[in-house]
This record gives structure tokens, C-alpha cells and sequence, in this order.
């Protein structure tokens, strides 16, 4: 969307005080093949699956969905969201499909339709690179950042309950609470293992993934609404298979985790 | 909805608590420093206005969130690195001490140079004349605007929920996010405001009259 | 160490992202202005009930913080089958939020108009609707215009808030770019510069406005 059309669609709002409802976003798959886009939503603060470079939107995410949105026959539209704000907006069809990375949880599964797993959310620590960590139960008394409203926050929650006491503390973005682990306020960062690995091999001078994992292992999949979004779930996941069927899926997972790795084929347990 | 209550009601009780500790101390704590900066400005050496002058503009003519980020993220870097809760005071202090200084500045400037001048002649100290003198006769005409200001200062405490401040926006959106619910949690934190709001207005004006009383007393 | 290279390189991509807080706080003040009259009209209306619906707006829109009016537009009006774009739900209830602060700058101007005038106006035969547009309202938004100007200056620092509906303007491009260069404090105090400096040209250019109108 260009500046000068998204002024005429402020105009448009301004004008008519808005008193319509949207017609530009779909409902459904049919909608969205007739109308020939997608608009698709995610936090562009979460790197290596979604950020923002010189102020243009890149990462795994981003990537992977170009190629979806090719194997559906339409052009995707981005929208960068605080993540408290996507799966609210999803429900209300302020777009069509949520790009961010959600946790597979049997809660949301209940609310939402996901898409099958598109990378490894297990969560792990990590620490400034003179850390005293070695590994994760050191947590113990400690003050942790975790980005807030998640299901690592849950997960660290419980795993604080579990080994006797952690401090937690929410942020915005994970962006957010790395530069507070940098200020010396955290002694640590809970996240999804992609995510820490990323972060610790962009910057191995201040950073180190703590090892193993604490969590217990979970994925990482896209989300529609349920029931209306149930048919693109699964055209996404035809999508996904012929992604991975012709080796674009690993070369993508090469060039943003640094190596390639099997995702389930099915819906895993939740 | 029993289940909810039972859930969050204690986290948002102890977001109201934030809220309303962060609005108090900020508030209290920016008009100290605002009022400091305007005896500073008034009766202090002359190099100071500028400096003085900066610091108004700066703080005024800038965003309170950005305020805050330079202050939670950057201050660090220069050594200076304050948990969430008092650099959120400190923040709303800053932020405060500007406003409040322009309107002191007001109040001061409508006292009637004579009333000094009789104070001075009759041999009053500076201390004395302000405090005795100039404080009171300001009050009655800046209150009005520092009520005001105070009033929006409550709602820019939202604001520390972006640096973890566990207030009350931050306690709704955790909510939010592990509920799916969204409509009754806005609702619940704009009757909040609107209700806070109301009563910091009819407080100030209560004392508003307080103040104003020996002038309606003559009329 | 400071690091003026960082800003020097991302100043051009902070700049950019500026034309949305100035789209929206524009835009926010005349669709303040434009409702500000109707609803300061309302406070003025000899009808009791019009007086009531005009005074709980104004207490409503200040009394809850624009950051929660946002969120509300965004989540609230679908939920009662308006959806609106982002940046229409930004612009709307920005200047939702201006109006209740301008009906009472025009209020407060239109109290400092002499009675007389309206008085003479209706009685060479002025409809009272051309009274209130030809007669008052413009020597309103004249003796309001250091308050105007100020709720503008208001406005575009208030705009940093719209990030939470989805836009990508000073603030939230700011947030993205420390993020990626780890550089906060330069990228913050950059963007508080460019705030700043678009706030002093707006106070001046009130203040040439000002002068002109008087003279």
C-alpha cells in the first residue's frame, strides 16, 4: 500500500466517518482468490521470522509466506501489529491471516485454526555472554524478561513455579527485553530456541543461548479464524507441503536459522 | 466470568495500585522540580534562562513515550540505569516539571508587583515574601491549570506499561492476550480513567474554593 | 560512546516515517475543529438535553487516555460491525479525542466575542445557523488560534501512540531501527529531535498566523 492510498483511504475514513463495513478484507479463501490479495499481519520484531531492515519489512516469515501467497495465486499485504493486538484483531477481520509465529497451544487451538508447524518453538534461556548460567535450573532467584501475553511467558511462569522462584518480566517485543538484558536490569531472556540462536549468532560478543531447553517442546504455526478460515488453513497447508517437497523450505531454513531441520507433516499432540 | 475475577482481579488491583502510586509521586515530585526550576529562573542568576529555557521546550515539544524510552533504554549507556517503576516516575516527574513550570511562571507573573514591594519595604525576606507573599496569591490563579495538568498526567501513565511497569494497561493487556477476551477489559480500563478523572476534577475544584474563599468572603 | 553515525545513517528512514505523524495530527485537528464547533454549538444550545450529550463527550474523550480510545476503535467498533482501516481508525479517533479539547478552546473564544454582535446580526435577519458560521465561528477559531495551534503541537506528540493500531510512524519506526542497530539511545533522541523540531516550526508558524490575522 502506498502512502498516497492509504491518505486516500484515511480521507475516505475521515469523510464518511467510516460508519462501513470493510469490503477489502476477506473472509475466506474465496474471498481473498476473488479480491486477488491477502492481508496478513505480524510483529515486524521478531527476528530471524520477521523484522525490519532499513525500514522494510524481511525474515523467514516473510520469505516463506512470498512463496505461499505464489502458491495461492495472490498478492500478500503486510501489516506490522504490537503482538497484544494480532489475535484481538484477527477475530474482528481487521485482515485475513496471522503471519507472526504462535505457539501451538491446546487453548488457542481451540479459538483458532492453525496452520501445521512451520518452525521449532521450544523454549530456551539466554544470557549476556559473561553469564554465570550453565544451565537452565541456574535460573533460580533470578530476574528474566520474557515477552509478554506468550506462551513462553506461561512456560517460564511454570518452570519458575517448578524449580523454586524466577522473576519475571514482561515487554513489549523480544527486542525489547534483549536490550534490557544488555543494561544489566535481566539476568536473563526466555524465548523460542530460533529466536536465541539467531540473536547469539548475530551478536556471539554479548549473547550466549543457554543449554538445554527448558520448555517442553513445542511448534511455532500461522493462525486463521476459525471456521471461516478453515479452507485457507488448508490451501496454506497444501502450500507448505510443496514448499517443502521442492527443497525451497530448507534452503529458507538455511538461510535464516542456519541449518535445515524435518517439521512434522501432521498436526503434532498439543 | 466468576472464574476471570478470581483470576485477575488481584493482578488488577495491583495495577491500580502502580497506576495510582506512579500518578501521585510523579505528580507530586513535577511540581516540586517545576517549581524549583521556576524560582531558579526568577530569582536565580541570569546564565541559567537558557539552559532552563531548553529543558521546556525540549520536554514540551517531544512525545512523553519517547521521553521514556531515552531514559529506560538509552540512560544505561550513559550509566544511568533505573528499574521500570522509578524510571516511570522519574519520566512523569520530568515531563511534569516542564508544564508545571510555565504555569507557576503564569501565576507568578499575575501577583501584583506592589504586593512584593510592600512585603520588601516593610522588610520581609526573599523567603518570606515567597512563600507568605507570592506562593498564595499565585495559587489562586495557576490552581485551575495545574488541577489540569494533573489530570493529564493520569492518563499518560498508561505509557509505562511500554516499560514494564506492571500498572494497570499492563495487567489488561496480559489479560487480553491469555483470555482472548477484549471487550470487557477496554471497557473495565476507560470506566476506570473516566472515573479517576472525575474525581481528581471535583477534588481540585473543592480546593479550588478552598483557596478562593477569602476573596469570596469580601464580595 | 555516542555514536553519531547511527543517526546519521537512519535519519533518512526516521524522516520518512514522519509524514504519518503529520498526516495524522493534521488531519486529527480539522476533524477536531470541525466536530469541536458542532459539539461546542451543542454546549451552547438553549436545549438542556443537547447541553448533557455535549458535556459527557467532553468528559468522556479527556477522561480516558487516547491510548485506550485507540484500542477501543480498533477492537471495539468491529465488535458493533465497523471496521475501519488503520490509519482512518487512527485519524478518526484522534480527532474524536481533539474535538472534546477544542470545543472548549472555541467556547472559551466565542465568550470573549461581544454579545452585541450576534444580537445584531439576528436582528437585521441573520438565520441563527449563518450567525453561528459567518459571525462567530471564525472570530472563534481567531482568538482560539494560540490554543489551536498548542492542541496541534498536542496532537502530533500524541500521535506517537497509534503504533499499538498498526502504523508505522516516527516512534514505531524509531522502536524498529534500535532494535536492529542496538543503538537506543542515539535512534530515540533523534526521534525526539525530529518531534521537536517539527512542534517549533508549527509554534512559529501560529505565531506568523497570529500576527497576520491581527493585523
Amino acid at each position: 500500500m502506498t502512502f498516497y492510498t492509504t491518505v486516500k483511504s484515511a480521507l475516505l475514513g475521515l469523510g464518511a466517518l467510516a460508519f462501513t463495513t470493510s469490503a477489502v478484507l476477506a473472509d475466506d479463501l474465496a474471498d481473498i482468490k476473488a479480491a486477488g490479495k491477502i492481508v496478513v499481519a505480524t510483529e515486524m520484531h521478531y527476528a530471524p521470522f520477521d523484522m525490519l531492515e532499513n525500514g522494510e519489512y524481511v525474515g523467514f516469515d516473510r520469505d516463506l509466506f512470498d512463496e505461499i501467497a505464489k502458491e495461492l495465486g495472490v498478492t500478500p499485504e503486510y501489516l506490522d501489529l504490537p503482538w497484544t493486538s494480532i489475535l484481538p484483531g484477527l477475530e474482528v477481520n481487521k485482515f485475513d491471516f496471522v503471519l507472526a509465529p504462535v505457539t501451538m497451544t491446546a487453548e488457542r487451538a481451540e479459538r483458532y485454526s492453525f496452520t501445521l508447524p512451520i518452525a521449532d518453538a521450544t523454549v530456551a534461556f539466554v544470557q549476556r555472554k559473561d553469564g554465570k548460567m550453565t544451565g537452565p535450573e541456574d535460573a533460580k532467584g533470578m530476574t528474566v524478561g520474557v515477552q509478554k501475553g506468550t506462551a513462553q511467558e506461561k512456560q517460564l511462569e511454570a518452570y519458575g513455579e517448578k524449580i523454586g522462584g524466577i522473576t519475571v518480566k514482561g515487554y513489549g517485543t523480544p527486542d525489547e527485553a534483549y536490550a534490557d538484558l544488555m543494561t544489566g536490569r535481566l539476568d536473563a531472556v526466555a524465548g523460542s530456541a530460533p529466536l536465541l540462536s539467531y540473536l547469539a549468532n548475530t551478536r556471539p560478543d554479548n549473547f550466549a543461548v543457554v543449554t538445554p531447553p527448558f520448555g517442553t517442546p513445542t511448534y511455532f504455526g500461522f493462525v486463521a479464524r476459525k471456521g471461516d478460515g478453515d479452507t485457507l488453513v488448508a490451501a496454506v497447508n497444501d502450500a507448505l507441503e510443496a514448499i517443502k517437497a521442492d527443497g525451497r523450505m530448507a534452503a529458507m531454513q538455511e538461510k535464516w536459522f542456519g541449518m535445515a531441520t524435518e517439521l512434522p507433516a501432521t498436526m503434532p499432540e498439543l | 466470568m466468576t472464574e476471570i475475577i478470581q483470576r485477575y482481579g488481584p493482578d488488577l488491583l495491583t495495577g491500580f495500585g502502580y497506576t495510582i502510586l506512579s500518578w501521585a509521586l510523579g505528580t507530586l515530585l513535577g511540581l516540586v522540580l517545576g517549581f524549583m526550576i521556576e524560582i531558579a529562573r526568577r530569582f536565580g542568576p541570569a546564565f541559567l534562562r537558557y539552559p532552563i529555557r531548553a529543558y521546556v521546550e525540549f520536554v514540551r515539544g517531544t512525545p512523553f513515550l519517547v521521553q521514556l524510552f531515552v531514559l529506560y533504554y538509552g540512560g544505561p549507556l550513559i550509566g544511568l540505569r533505573l528499574d521500570a517503576l522509578p524510571a516511570g516516575i522519574l519520566g512523569l516527574t520530568i515531563y511534569g516539571s516542564a508544564y508545571f513550570t510555565e504555569i507557576l511562571r503564569a501565576g507568578f507573573d499575575a501577583v501584583p508587583v506592589g504586593q512584593v514591594e510592600a512585603a520588601r519595604a516593610i522588610g520581609f525576606r526573599n523567603t518570606t515574601i515567597i512563600t507568605r507573599i507570592m506562593v498564595p496569591v499565585m495559587m489562586v490563579s495557576a490552581l485551575p491549570a495545574l488541577v489540569n495538568f494533573a489530570i493529564i498526567l493520569t492518563k499518560e501513565t498508561v505509557i509505562l506499561s511500554m516499560i514494564t511497569v506492571p500498572e494497570i494497561m499492563f495487567q489488561t493487556q496480559t489479560m487480553m492476550s491469555e483470555t482472548f477476551a477484549f471487550v470487557a477489559p477496554i471497557l473495565i480500563l476507560a470506566l476506570f480513567f473516566w472515573g479517576f478523572v472525575e474525581l481528581i476534577s471535583r477534588f481540585g475544584r473543592r480546593l479550588e474554593r478552598r483557596f478562593t474563599h477569602y476573596l469570596l468572603d469580601r464580595s | 560512546m555516542f555514536s553519531f553515525q547511527t543517526i546519521v545513517e537512519n535519519f533518512p528512514v526516521l524522516l520518512g516515517s514522519a509524514r504519518y505523524t503529520l498526516l495524522i495530527s493534521v488531519l486529527g485537528c480539522i476533524e477536531g475543529l470541525i466536530l469541536g464547533a458542532v459539539i461546542c454549538a451543542a454546549a451552547l444550545s438553549n436545549k438542556r438535553w443537547m447541553r448533557r450529550i455535549a458535556a459527557l463527550y467532553v468528559s468522556f474523550f479527556r477522561g480516558v487516555p487516547l491510548l485506550i480510545q485507540l484500542l477501543a476503535a480498533y477492537y471495539l467498533l468491529p465488535v458493533i460491525g465497523i471496521n475501519v482501516p488503520a490509519l482512518a481508525a487512527a485519524v478518526l479517533t484522534v480527532g474524536l479525542c481533539a474535538a472534546a479539547y477544542l470545543s472548549e478552546v472555541l467556547r472559551g473564544s466565542l465568550n470573549a466575542i461581544p454579545q452585541g454582535q450576534a444580537e445584531a446580526a439576528a436582528a437585521i435577519g441573520m438565520a441563527p445557523r449563518d450567525v453561528w458560521i459567518r459571525i462567530l465561528l471564525p472570530q472563534a477559531l481567531k482568538i482560539g488560534l494560540p490554543a489551536i495551534v498548542n492542541e496541534l503541537i498536542l496532537l502530533v506528540k500524541a500521535s506517537s501512540l497509534v503504533t499499538v493500531v498498526g502504523i508505522v510512524e516516527i516512534t514505531r519506526m524509531s522502536q524498529s531501527i534500535a532494535a536492529a542497530t542496538y543503538r537506543p539511545l542515539e535512534i530515540y533522541l533523534a526521534a525526539a529531535f525530529i518531534y521537536l523540531v517539527i512542534n517549533l516550526v508549527i509554534a512559529q508558524a501560529g505565531r506568523m498566523l497570529e500576527r497576520r490575522l491581527t493585523v
